[in-house]
C-alpha cells in the first residue's frame, strides 16, 4: 500500500505544469531568453559534484532571508539590517538614494512593517539555529538587479521598487513565490539527508509564513487593480497595469527557474449593479499546479538561476541580487 | 499505548538532538523542537496521516463548494467521490442550513471575493481528489459533516453572537473561511513531522503551502475590508483565534487574529504599528514562524472538545458530529 501511495504521489507531482494551455507561449519565452542573458555573467568556474548537508541548505535559506529582510526593512523603515544581524558583514547593499516608500497609507505601512519584521525574525532565527556555522550577509544589489530584471521582463528599462506602493508590490512579488518554492524544494531534500529531518518542522513553519506573504502580495495586487479601476455608473474596469507587470515577472521566473509559475488572473470588468450569477471566474492567488493544487517546489539550483538572473547553464557564481554570489557552499549554478 | 508512544517520541527527539548538537547548536535544539508535541497514536503510517488530512479537506471542499456553487461536491456536474476507497458513494451527509445546499450559495456583492471563493473551492476539491487518488483503496469515506449548527455553536463559544451564517454575505463568508484556514496550516505543519517518505512529505508540504496561501488571502481580504477594526471583522477573527487557542489547550500563544501588533523592527528603539496578516507572533521566542498543532489539538478544535473523550471513543461534535474517519479520530 505504501509503495503504491508513493508511486501515485510521484506520478502526481510529475504532472505539475505551468500555465496549462500556454505551452507555446512559454516555449517562445524560453527560446527568446536563452539567447539573451538577463545580466552579465561575472565569471565561470568548473562545476564540482556537490554534496550538501543540512547546514548548507539552512545557509542557503539564510541568504534568501538576508535578501528579503534588506528589501523589506529598507522599504518600510529606510534602514537595513543592523550589523549584528548580518554577522558583522563587511559587505555592502547597493540601493537607490532613498528606499523609504513614499506616500503610504497607514494600512499599507502596516503591511510593510509586518513583513519586514517577519523577514528580520527569519534572519535572526536561522542565524541562531546555525550558530557559528551561519554565513554572514553577502553583497546584495537592490538597484541594478531590479533594472536588469525589468529589462529582461520587458516592463521597462529601469525599475525602482522603492518608488511607490505599487512598485513595492511588484518588488515583493519578485521574491515571495520564489521563497515558497525554495523552502518546499528543500523540504524533501532535507528529509533525505542525514540529520535533515530535525529541521523540517522549522522549515515548514517558515515556508508557511512565506506563503502567507505571497498570498498577501498577490491579493493586494488584485485589490489595487480594483481600487484604481476606471468606473462609470454602469461599469467597473479594473486597472491591470501592475497585475500585468507582475505576470511579466512571473514569466521571467518561469524561464529562469525551471517553470513552475502561476500568473495572476486579472479581474474582468463587471457591470453595475453587480450580478454574481453572471460572474464566476476564479482568481489565481495561489501559485500551484492546476490539477492537484499542490504548491510548486524548486531545486536550490533553480532558485540560484532566478536570484542571479541567469538562464540555464552551469558555473555561474553570482549576479542579479547577489552580485558576488551567495555565501556558503550552495552558490554556483550546476545546470 | 501511551508508554510506547512516549518512548517513540523520546527516541526521535534524542536522536534528532544528537544530530543537531553534532552540527554545533545547542540553541538550535531548543528552537527547532519548540513546536514538537506528543502525537496521539502509537503506530501509524503515512496513509493514516493523509487520511486525517482528507477528513479536513472534505470539510473545506464542502464549505467552499456550498458557498460558490450551492451544492455539495458529490452533486456537482463532475462529482467527486465521497465513499470509502475508490467508491463514489457511501460517504456521510452534510448538514446545511434550512433551505438546503442551494440556500448556501452566497449572494456575492464583491466580485473579487467571489473570484477568490471560486478559486479556493476548486483548490480544496483538487486536494480531496488528489488525496483520494493517492490513498486509493485506503481512502476513508467522508464522515458526517455539519455546516449549520456547527457555526452557531462556535459563534456562541467565541462570543460573536448566538447564531452565525457564513453563507449570508461576503463578510460572513470570509469569517467562515477564517475559521478553517489557519487550522489547516497548523494541522499540516504538525503532520509534516510525522510523515516518513520524502515523496509524501513533498505532497503534504505542497498542500500546506496552498493552505497558507489561502489563509493569507482570507486574512488580507478581511484586513482590507476592515482596515481599522471599526467594521467588527478584525474583532471577530480575534475572538475566533482565542476560541481555537482555548480548545487546543496550548499553554502558549498559538493563534492570533487579524489586527495590529507593535513591533520594533529596526531601529530597535522605535515601535511600529504592524498588521497581523500572518498568524504568527513576531520577535523572540517565536521569530515569525507559524505554529504547529498535533492531530489531537486539531481534533479538539474541529469537534469543539477541549478535553479527551472516554477511552475508545472518538472526538465528536461541531463540524464532525460523529467524529472523523480513520486512525486519527
Amino acid at each position: 500500500m505504501d509503495k503504491k501511495l508513493t508511486e501515485l504521489v510521484d506520478k502526481a507531482l510529475s504532472r505539475r505544469v505551468f500555465l496549462a494551455g500556454s505551452g507555446a507561449a512559454a516555449a517562445t519565452l524560453i527560446a527568446g531568453c536563452s539567447s539573451s542573458p538577463v545580466v552579465t555573467v561575472p565569471t565561470t568556474t568548473p562545476t564540482p559534484t556537490p554534496s550538501y548537508d543540512p547546514v548548507d541548505y539552512l545557509n542557503f535559506a539564510l541568504n534568501l532571508e538576508y535578501l528579503e529582510a534588506e528589501f523589506y526593512l529598507r522599504a518600510a523603515t529606510g534602514a537595513g539590517l543592523s550589523a549584528a544581524d548580518t554577522g558583522n558583514a563587511t559587505t555592502t547593499v547597493t540601493v537607490p538614494s532613498t528606499t523609504l516608500v513614499p506616500g503610504l497609507t497607514a494600512t499599507q505601512q502596516a503591511y510593510l512593517y509586518e513583513i519586514s519584521q517577519n523577514e528580520l525574525d527569519h534572519v535572526r532565527f536561522l542565524r541562531s539555529a546555525l550558530g557559528s556555522s551561519a554565513v554572514s550577509r553577502p553583497n546584495i544589489d537592490l538597484l541594478n538587479s531590479f533594472n536588469s530584471l525589468a529589462a529582461a521582463a520587458n516592463i521597462g528599462s529601469s525599475f525602482n521598487p522603492f518608488e511607490s506602493y505599487e512598485n513595492f508590490l511588484i518588488g515583493a512579488f519578485i521574491f515571495e513565490d520564489v521563497g515558497v518554492t525554495a523552502y518546499l524544494g528543500a523540504a524533501s531534500v532535507l528529509m533525505a539527508l542525514s540529520g535533515g529531518s530535525a529541521y523540517l518542522g522549522a522549515a515548514a513553519e517558515i515556508m508557511a509564513v512565506e506563503a502567507y506573504h505571497a498570498a498577501e502580495i498577490r491579493t493586494l495586487l488584485i485589490a489595487d487593480s480594483v481600487a484604481t479601476a476606471s468606473k462609470t455608473a454602469t461599469m467597473v474596469t479594473p486597472n491591470n497595469t501592475y497585475v500585468n507587470m507582475a505576470n511579466s515577472i512571473s514569466k521571467l521566473r518561469y524561464d529562469l527557474g525551471g517553470g513552475n509559475e502561476t500568473t495572476l488572473t486579472p479581474l474582468p470588468p463587471y457591470a453595475l449593479p453587480f450580478v454574481p450569477t453572471a460572474y464566476t471566474p476564479a482568481s489565481s492567488i495561489v501559485a500551484a499546479d492546476t490539477t492537484n493544487s499542490i504548491a510548486f517546489a524548486r531545486t536550490a539550483d533553480e532558485v540560484l538561476h532566478i536570484v542571479y538572473g541567469v538562464p540555464e547553464g552551469p558555473g555561474v557564481v553570482g549576479g542579479g541580487f547577489f552580485p558576488n554570489g551567495m555565501s556558503g557552499n550552495i552558490s554556483t549554478t550546476l545546470r | 499505548m501511551a508508554n510506547l508512544e512516549t518512548k517513540l517520541i523520546d527516541e526521535v527527539i534524542v536522536s534528532g538532538r544528537r544530530k543537531m548538537l553534532a552540527l554545533g547548536g545547542a540553541a538550535l535544539a531548543s528552537l527547532a523542537f519548540g513546536g514538537v508535541r506528543v502525537v496521539q497514536a502509537a503506530s501509524y503510517t503515512d496513509s493514516d496521516i493523509l487520511n486525517f488530512a482528507l477528513n479536513l479537506e472534505y470539510l473545506e471542499a464542502q464549505f467552499y463548494t456550498l458557498a460558490t456553487a450551492g451544492t455539495t461536491i458529490d452533486k456537482l456536474k463532475t462529482p467527486i467521490g465521497i465513499g470509502a476507497g475508490t467508491s463514489a458513494t457511501g460517504g456521510g451527509t452534510v448538514k446545511t442550513k434550512p433551505g438546503g445546499p442551494a440556500a448556501c450559495l452566497v449572494n456575492w456583492t464583491v466580485p473579487a471575493i467571489q473570484a477568490y471563493a471560486t478559486e479556493i473551492a476548486q483548490e480544496e476539491r483538487n486536494h480531496v481528489t488528489f488525496l483520494r487518488g493517492a490513498l486509493g483503496s485506503a481512502a476513508v469515506a467522508m464522515p458526517n459533516l455539519d455546516l449549520y449548527t456547527s457555526f452557531n455553536t462556535l459563534a456562541s463559544a467565541a462570543g460573536i453572537g448566538a447564531s452565525f451564517d457564513p453563507f449570508s454575505g461576503d463578510d460572513q463568508f470570509l469569517i467562515g473561511a477564517y475559521i478553517f484556514e489557519d487550522v489547516g496550516v497548523t494541522a499540516y505543519t504538525g503532520a509534516a513531522g510525522l510523515i516518513t517518505t520524502p515523496a509524501n512529505l513533498a505532497a503534504a508540504a505542497g498542500i500546506l503551502a496552498v493552505e497558507a496561501y489561502h489563509a493569507g488571502l482570507v486574512r488580507t481580504s478581511i484586513f482590507g475590508l476592515d482596515p481599522t477594526g471599526s467594521v467588527g471583522l478584525q474583532g471577530g477573527t480575534q475572538k475566533i483565534s482565542a476560541t481555537r487557542m482555548a480548545l487546543d489547550g496550548s499553554a502558549t500563544v498559538d493563534d492570533i487574529g487579524v489586527g495590529f501588533q507593535t513591533t520594533s523592527t529596526e531601529p530597535a528603539s522605535t515601535t511600529l504599528e504592524a498588521s497581523t496578516i500572518v498568524d504568527a507572533q513576531t520577535g523572540s521566542p517565536n521569530y515569525s514562524k507559524t505554529y504547529s498543532r498535533t492531530t489531537t489539538q486539531v481534533l479538539q478544535i474541529v469537534t469543539g472538545n477541549p478535553t479527551a473523550p472516554a477511552a475508545g471513543t472518538k472526538y465528536q461534535g461541531v463540524f464532525f458530529p460523529n467524529g472523523l474517519n480513520g486512525l486519527f479520530s
